[in-house]
């Protein structure tokens, strides 16, 4: 009974290490105004760029800050590292919950993202947008971790 | 579905980690399986009646809902 498509066990922890910090980061740059402080101004290659009130930019090198590139790559990575490795045994009720915990995440998630496009408008929609990039996989690694954590709880080792 | 698990497992003295042991699945999917909570595939319930040394049948048998 393999499961393909997951990383081994290993990465879960790695996983951690790197969506606690980035999220934490991600979090209090998003509610308070670190962007002028905590910024990383370097040169790197864009597929595209287009920048308000001025010219679009393909394939080339810009100058930009790059504090918004790290900690979403780093949540993202992290997050697919926690969601997707094995269990340390992983077998086939695990990767059950596993499928029925992602399709809970994806109704969760629009259903959300749907009373957001018709309550929240104009600036308020943009955070939503963003928040909206991480929360399909915050969702789903809570809602598996919980289950299983109940189901450890719940099931005495009986005779 | 409906299962005698727990039943068979006291006869052959096993305790559900034993049991998950042999059949290499976590203690949790057993526990699981006995509640009723999961509907283990044809593989595992092969596996199962396999260390129960008995048909298939007379471990699983069909609910009306079914």
């Amino acid at each position: 009974m393999s499961q393909k498509m997951l990383l081994p066990n290993g990465f879960k922890k790695v996983g951690w290490f790197f969506l606690v910090p980035s999220a934490v980061l991600g979090f209090i740059r998003m509610i308070s105004d670190l962007e002028q402080r905590l910024s990383l101004k370097t040169k790197v290659f864009a597929l595209y760029n287009g920048e308000f009130l001025s010219s679009e930019k393909q394939f080339g090198v810009i100058n930009t800050d790059i504090t918004n590139t790290v900690i979403g790559t780093v949540f993202i990575l992290g997050a697919l590292m926690i969601g997707f490795s094995k269990e340390k045994k992983e077998d086939e009720f695990i990767a059950n919950l596993r499928l029925s915990s992602l399709l809970w995440a994806v109704w969760v998630n629009y259903i959300l993202l749907l009373l957001s496009f018709i309550f929240i408008y104009g600036t308020g929609f943009l955070s939503v947008m963003i928040y909206n990039m991480f929360t399909v996989m915050i969702i789903f690694i809570g809602r598996f971790n919980f289950i299983l954590f109940k189901n450890k709880m719940s099931s005495p080792n009986e005779k | 579905m409906k299962n005698n698990l727990k039943v068979e497992r006291a006869i052959h003295n096993l305790t559900q980690e034993e049991l998950a042991q042999k059949v290499s699945v976590s203690r949790q999917t057993i526990h699981a399986i006995e509640t009723n909570k999961y509907v283990p595939s044809t593989i595992l319930s092969l596996k199962i009646a396999h260390i129960f040394n008995k048909p298939l049948e007379e471990i699983f048998t069909l609910e009306e809902t079914d």
